[in-house]
């Protein structure tokens, strides 16, 4: 075995302590504490009422949603930074954030809530708003970047066009919200994992089972597409349609992380970023600890959000940002 | 053998017309050298003779099929082409870049078997990379980082190797360098190689065949000796050239050349 499979398998190894680690903090922590050794009794069976009600309820929902949307903008953001040879790319160029928010705020603008709070009917019909106003968004960009084919920087700048017009849509409908509902699109925007019901994540779990090992299967297109169009079609591939391909991949992936997260943004940044500094660019070796890394800050994102000020809650998406930004200039300084 | 020719081939971008009805033989097992000046389609006709650009009208054949209709995989296996200065992402081994040479002989999940191993080794040694292959591409030197995407090329395993500027960012040493390895594997192997190169004396020491462009149209195509003559380069370029033979190689060779105002 050669160093860099060492170094794979050390990678990946150590994050899964880690990741497990996470999580039983993640299960330990909040309003009512419950020891690692009582959650093992609750598995067994055991345990009194009150805490199986929390744990099963509440936190292993909202952990396993951590989990699943942590991947899912992982493995997004690291197929957008291949295709576009750009790691500056997240699915945020797709405009995946802007368009799931602005199809929030939209039903939250138009949709009479009287106690100023979701209905039970508001919060199932949520998420597919945000999911469809994600899917609209990537397609629109798509379809305008695309001239006879796949330009990355034609896709970035669209990109960047279309994501500010929306934003600029977006904070007009924001500002004639009542201030009710403005907090809740707020939060919402920022990326608080609110759809902890163990429906939503039985939904976002079974098409994850689809698509990660889809996107595992290509791989290899990904390490030649991340060569240029130019050199990975003298090579055999059909660039476009892999392109066309990949982006489909990338947004549903992306599309169902927002859907259930909210606007998230630097994760799909900021996991594959690091998972290629440690184990290199080829994605068979990537995309596993990019998957793992996006799960694990995203559920300590979420552990600290919910205890630091306790009762008041932080919407994980901005620990994310406020965790990971430091940590991810020091990389970049320690690089030449 | 494997043969690429061209017939009535028209290609431009968008509404600009580029070429227009250029027929051109490359024949097989010999270097040919494309020049011309800036702009005049080199790398354009290059793109398209490989596929990486449309032709507008006219087609081009890849032993006498028509290249637009085959599956681009099929090509993939009679046709490497080198696109002026590649880039490899930041942490890619040399090994890892040379291994993915291979990926027209794969399919699905992909495993490298004896085969691909034995190529790629080949690849290697023949570049003279075998001891650097554990190294990033982006922490070589220029010219070893463009023998490693000569060598990804190779591990391709194809009779017909297309190279556009192979030598552009090159100090003097290691453009020979890679010219040198250009003819070895022609003179080696047998293989066919079309480059696109701006210096002259290099295209007259290390093809067989020369074809001077100007405005997308051949204006001379032969041996050096047929090209590199005053009027020709007086038309291409719009120079005047001083030639003589090159001492070491006795070919033509310019010493010395003004612009014509």
């Amino acid at each position: 075995m050669n160093r860099s499979q060492m170094k794979l398998k050390w990678t990946i190894w150590v994050l899964s302590v880690l990741l497990l680690l996470a999580c039983l903090l993640s299960l330990n922590v909040g309003v009512v504490a419950i020891s690692p050794a009582e959650v093992f009794q609750m598995l067994t069976g055991n345990g009194t009422e009150q805490q199986a009600l929390v744990l099963f309820e509440i936190r292993l929902p909202s952990m396993v949603l951590a989990l699943l949307v942590g991947t899912a903008m992982a493995i997004s953001g690291a197929i957008l930074q291949s295709i576009t040879r750009n790691e500056l790319a997240d699915p945020g160029i797709l405009g995946i954030n802007t368009g799931a928010g602005l199809a929030v705020v939209i039903y939250i603008a138009f949709s009479q809530t009287a106690t100023g709070s979701l209905s039970a009917s508001g919060a199932l019909i949520l998420p597919f708003f945000a999911f469809f106003g994600a899917l609209l968004t990537a397609v629109l960009i798509t379809v305008l970047a695309w001239k006879r084919g796949f330009h990355s920087i034609r896709l970035i700048l669209v990109g960047i066009g279309i994501n500010a017009g929306l934003s600029a849509i977006l904070i007009t409908l924001q500002l004639r919200l009542s201030p009710q509902d403005f907090m809740e699109a707020m939060v919402w925007l920022c990326g608080d994992l609110w759809a902890t019901q163990w429906q939503y994540v039985r939904t976002l779990s079974s098409w994850l089972v689809l698509l990660i090992p889809y996107t595992l299967y290509k791989a290899h297109t990904l390490n030649i597409l991340n060569l240029g169009s130019q050199v990975a079609t003298g090579l055999g591939i059909r660039s476009n349609r892999e392109y066309l391909i990949l982006i489909v991949l990338a947004v549903a992936m992306s599309g169902l992380g927002v859907a259930a997260g909210g606007g998230i943004a630097f994760l799909g940044l900021i996991a594959p970023h690091i998972a290629r500094r440690i184990v290199g660019p080829r994605h068979q070796a990537m995309l596993p600890p990019a998957a793992l890394l996006g799960s694990l800050i995203l559920l300590l994102s979420d552990t600290i959000g919910k205890n630091l000020l306790s009762p008041t809650e932080l919407p994980a998406g901005m620990v994310v940002s406020m965790v990971s930004a430091p940590y991810f200039i020091f990389l970049l300084m320690k690089t030449k | 053998m494997t043969t690429l020719s061209a017939e009535q081939l028209t290609i431009g971008y968008d509404e600009r017309t580029i070429v227009r009805q250029l027929d051109l033989v490359f024949p097989p097992g010999q270097i040919t050298a494309i020049i011309g000046p800036n702009g005049c389609g080199k790398s354009t006709i290059l793109k398209t003779m490989a596929r990486l650009h449309p032709a507008t009208s006219g087609a081009v054949y890849l032993d006498g099929k028509m290249i637009q209709k085959m599956p681009t995989k099929e090509i993939a296996k009679k046709m490497a082409i080198l696109p002026q200065s590649p880039e490899a992402p930041n942490g890619l081994t040399v090994y890892e870049l040379v291994s993915y040479g291979r990926t027209p002989h794969q399919s699905g999940f992909v495993r490298l078997n004896q085969h691909d191993c034995d190529m790629i080794a080949w690849a290697l040694e023949v570049t003279g990379l075998t001891e650097l292959q554990h190294q990033a591409v982006d922490a070589l030197s220029g010219g070893q980082r463009q023998r490693a995407w000569i060598a990804m090329a190779l591990a391709q395993e194809t009779d017909l190797l297309l190279l556009d500027e192979p030598t552009t960012y090159l100090d003097l040493a290691h453009q020979l360098e890679v010219l040198q390895l250009l003819e070895k594997l022609n003179q080696e192997d047998g293989r066919t190689i079309i480059m696109v190169i701006h210096d002259l004396n290099h295209a007259s020491r290390f093809a067989h065949q020369l074809v001077a462009l100007k405005k997308g149209s051949i204006v001379k195509q032969g041996t050096a000796e047929q090209v590199m003559i005053p009027n020709v380069l007086k038309e291409v370029f719009n120079i005047d050239t001083t030639i003589v033979r090159d001492p070491r190689t006795n070919k033509p060779a310019i010493i010395s050349y003004d612009l014509i105002r």
